[in-house]
């Protein structure tokens, strides 16, 4: 690598693609939308966490304005649905399993029709007894969320080494119990969508997803059609964060759709968006850890069990996560690990931001401190001992082959807070303290899945390059980044670089928009893809240069030109009107397909994610001991990224991922009770603000990584992980006490603090 | 059924109007500009801010009727008519602060109006502003780094 040409566009800060209409309102989202003749859905949701239910629609249906009532028996297709398990139902038929299951949807001439007639709509429900704690679930006697079907959704094991006489051994054992909560992506655009017939009897659905073709493939299969007979446009994502993965309203408008004759719009509230999608696994830990003398870490044991709610939605791919890194990325000689995935009657959680590897640092790295505080030995200390380095074995057995930074983020980390002293208190009912946390997660589908994306490159006839792929932009600038990467390959800039990746009419399946993949998979598929075009364009140039051999030849400028007699050169445009002479265009298409192994059922082992990406955040903070509350008031984030190809874009995924982080750790909680959530709304459920925020020092640490386009790794993910128990070990150092529990709300610390107080009194 | 008098961007408007129809879905539906977004419909998200008369408001929870004779600033009245972008519209793009998009109307028109107000605020003046507009993925820095740029640009206005 040495010796390199300098990059044309990776590693520049370039301007997002969307940004201007964006800024100036003229991007478009769903709501912004409107067809001719158009009518309006509304859903009718359960009020029941679990009950037999019938309906009465005599009501409803003399409604001024109704059009239709839809309910389960009006599915053309299968009444089911599920990003794995197909166990959601389309339109509850008998049953529902939790608030906010859909019983009906009613379509009519306007939004207020629609809506005053779907509360005219009468629920009869026979109340079953609903199982709302995923610990009472797994019990035997305990009621059946899904019929014929045992509540335990997937247990993960990892059995590594052995744990006999560890822990006599052990100069330190620390066990603790941590749990969080149940928590939302509160994307700030609420779902939305329309659907209308083409002439030819296409269905077209436009709404906000985060997997294009895979909608496609759930609502044909809901309204009885061929897959080729149904398109899903996805025009712009309002924030997904991973809760635009299951289906909301797709099969509901697509249903509308056929049945009136008419466009069918539906955007819905913000207290029915809370219900409509996923949300984040409340997961339970039970951890124990043991280290030598000098504080190696000898034995990590863990027991996890998640609620995943009514429907599984991720829950097998979230605690197998979970189960992966709850070692934290460390060497752990004996690992024992087990996690569990359960149903209850409680709203149904699925794919959020870190997806597991969120919740398990809660646990992990406040044991690091705990061990640490008991050697007396530094967080800093006591993580150099015990981090993964290039080369270390994870849990699993797997090889951590390259681009391991994690004590390179470890060393910037500790160079940057020591650099700057710890600020001394304002007042004296306010501590102030410092925690680090180090973090690691998986990118991709993993455990083997064939993780695999497509990317075409089109030449077209001005010689500007159309890049069809299925990377969705969701915020994160998919849209801005994959024609960097296509430039990159062309030597050119990516102003002339067209990404179409908003109608499934237009580019092949690459896989969702989710596990941090785009980047890495789908970036590499585009980089197959512009080199294999590439060539091919070269080829052609060559024949009508009248060259012997394409050696030599070079681009730039989007043209083709031999640099030992440059008067031999043709213009990209000159290629294409030369193809369209002949009746030919150049377009080649080219996959990638990630590389892991799938673990062993029994132990764990195998190779469940490549790349890894690492990092090390810390915070200081101040805790008002009057009161509870907790300030972050500076933070620290050395980010392990293999190659930024955007930095401006990596440093806004750094920003964003942190105050998620933030809004996790000391905010936020959809206090579901009873089944209902009692935080359904912004003035309840409460989202860090602008005053929340503290100064976030950014650093970007590339060590490339070689089957990476350009070394790129994803981090859409990675930035939230660290972010929560580096602020619970700050809490711990300012005030001496612990939060096992998120939210360290007020109240909690409070409560908290005065049981210590009373502790130290007695 | 009441007569609206309003000027929007510039423009006057005379239109019959339901009496409960909110500022935000006048904006949207009567006159077309989508550009004001709805995020809660309960004025705790900022998406749906405007400039009414040099002060920002939620539109979600202003009646229309209560605009008789107001002017109101939409996002589409920042840029210039030639589509010039305003200084806080180049600054966003310049630095980055834009991600998916759904709060920078509202983020925007909140930034303009303090520029407007005071031409070169404090890191704290700014804060506050900002702060009473929610975005899930920005994390705010940025935004703030933008107004700031904006704020040191010449005839920021």
């Amino acid at each position: 690598m040495s010796l390199q040409k300098p990059f044309i566009t990776v590693g520049k800060s370039e301007r997002r693609k969307d940004g201007r209409d964006k800024l100036t309102g003229k991007a478009l989202y769903p709501q912004d939308m409107c067809l001719d003749n158009m009518v309006f859905g509304a859903t009718v949701r359960s009020t029941e966490p679990h009950a037999k239910f019938t309906l009465d629609l005599d009501a409803a249906h003399v409604c001024e304005g109704v059009l239709k009532i839809l309910t389960a028996k009006d599915v053309l297709g299968h009444n089911h649905h599920g990003v794995l398990f197909k166990d959601h139902e389309v339109i509850c038929k008998e049953k529902v399993r939790r608030v906010g299951d859909p019983v009906a949807f009613v379509v009519a001439e306007t939004e207020e029709q629609a809506l005053y007639a779907a509360g005219q709509v009468k629920v009869h429900y026979e109340l079953l007894t609903p199982v709302l704690d995923p610990e009472v679930a797994l019990q035997e006697d305990a009621p059946r969320v899904h019929d014929n079907h045992s509540n335990l959704v997937y247990h993960y094991k990892c059995r590594r080494g052995d744990l006999k006489n560890v822990y006599e051994n052990a100069a330190v054992v620390v066990e603790r119990v941590y749990d969080t909560p149940f928590v939302d992506h509160a994307f700030l655009q609420p779902e939305s969508g329309l659907a209308y017939k083409e002439e030819d009897g296409t269905v077209v659905v436009l709404a906000s997803t985060q997997y294009p073709h895979f909608d496609r493939m759930e609502v044909a299969e809901a309204i009885g059609y061929e897959e080729g007979k149904v398109v899903i446009i996805n025009p712009i994502v309002g924030g997904a964060f991973g809760g635009r993965e299951d289906l909301s309203m797709q099969a509901h408008l697509a249903l509308a759709t056929i049945y009136t004759g008419r466009p069918v719009k539906m955007t819905m509230a913000r207290e029915e968006s809370f219900y409509a999608h996923s949300k984040r696994h409340p997961i339970k830990i039970k951890m124990k850890s043991a280290a030598d003398a000098d504080g190696k870490l000898l034995a990590c044991e863990a027991e996890i069990i998640g609620d995943t709610g009514a429907y599984a939605s991720w829950a097998i791919n979230v605690l197998r996560k979970a189960g992966v890194h709850v070692t934290g990325p460390y060497e752990v000689p004996n690992v024992h690990v087990d996690s569990r995935s359960v149903y209850t009657n409680n709203p149904f959680a699925g794919a959020m931001r870190g997806f597991g590897a969120t919740q398990v640092p809660v646990a992990y790295e406040q044991q690091m401190d705990l061990i640490g505080e008991a050697l007396g030995l530094s967080p800093y200390e006591i993580r150099k001992r015990n981090i993964f380095r290039k080369g270390s074995i994870t849990g699993n057995g797997q090889v951590l082959v390259e681009s391991v930074p994690l004590e390179r983020c470890l060393d910037t980390l500790q160079e940057a807070m020591t650099a700057e002293p710890m600020a001394m208190s304002p007042s004296p009912d306010v501590k102030v303290g410092r925690g680090i946390a180090v973090s690691w997660y998986g990118t991709g589908y993993g455990n083997g899945y064939p993780d695999v994306s497509v990317a075409t490159i089109e030449l077209c006839k001005n010689g500007d390059i159309n890049l069809r792929v299925g990377a969705t932009e969701v915020g994160q600038g998919s849209k801005t980044i994959m024609p960097q990467l296509c430039a990159e390959a062309l030597s050119m800039t990516p102003e002339n670089i067209h990404i179409l990746c908003e109608n499934t009419n237009d580019f092949e399946d690459s896989g969702t928009a989710a596990a941090s993949r785009q980047t890495y998979n789908t970036g590499n598929a585009v980089k197959v893809a512009t080199e294999s075009f590439k060539k091919a364009l070269l080829e052609e140039a060559r024949l009508l240069l009248k060259l012997n051999s394409a050696a030599g030849l070079v681009l730039e400028h989007q043209e083709v030109y031999l640099p030992m007699l440059p008067s031999k050169r043709i213009h990209f445009s000159e290629v294409a009107k030369a193809l369209e002479a002949e009746g030919r265009t150049l377009m080649v298409t080219e996959s990638f397909t990630a590389q892991t192994v799938g673990m062993d059922s029994e132990t764990g082992e195998g190779a469940p994610y490549w790349p890894y990406t690492f990092n090390a955040y810390g915070v200081e903070v101040e805790v008002q001991i009057k009161t509870g509350r907790v300030q972050v008031t500076k933070a620290w984030c050395a980010q392990d990224v293999g190659r930024a190809i955007n930095p401006a874009l990596v440093e806004g995924q750094i920003d964003g991922g942190f105050v998620m982080g933030l809004g996790y750790t000391l905010y936020e909680d959809l206090g579901v009770k009873g089944g209902h959530i009692q935080n359904n709304k912004f003035a309840k459920y409460i989202l860090p603000t602008a005053m929340d925020i503290p100064i976030i020092n950014k650093y970007i640490i590339e060590d490339p990584e070689n089957t990476a386009p350009y070394g790129a790794k994803g981090i859409g993910e990675p930035v939230m992980v660290p972010v929560a128990p580096a602020i619970l070990n700050a809490i711990a150092d300012a005030t001496g006490v612990r939060i096992y529990d998120l939210p360290a709300t007020p109240d909690r610390v409070l409560k908290a603090l005065v049981a210590h107080r009373n502790q130290n009194v007695l | 059924m009441l007569e609206l008098k309003i000027t929007v961007n510039g423009k006057s408007y005379c239109e019959q109007i339901p009496a409960h129809l909110r500022l935000l879905d006048f904006l949207r539906e009567t006159l077309g500009l989508t550009g004001t977004k709805e995020g809660c419909g309960e004025g705790e998200c900022g998406a749906c801010t405007v400039i009414m008369d040099g002060k920002t408001v939620d539109s979600c929870l202003v009646l229309a009727a209560q605009c008789q004779g107001k002017e109101i600033i939409t996002i589409e009245g920042v840029a210039a008519e030639d589509g010039t972008l305003h200084p806080v519209q180049e600054a966003f793009l310049e630095v980055g602060a834009v991600q998916c998009g759904y709060c920078i109307p509202g983020m925007v028109l909140s930034a303009k109006a303090l520029l407007d107000a005071v031409p070169h605020p404090t890191d704290a003046e700014i804060k506050e502003t900002v702060s009473g507009n929610l975005c899930r993925c920005t994390g705010y820095d940025k935004m703030f780094e933008a107004v700031k740029m904006a704020s040191e640009q010449k005839g920021a206005k």
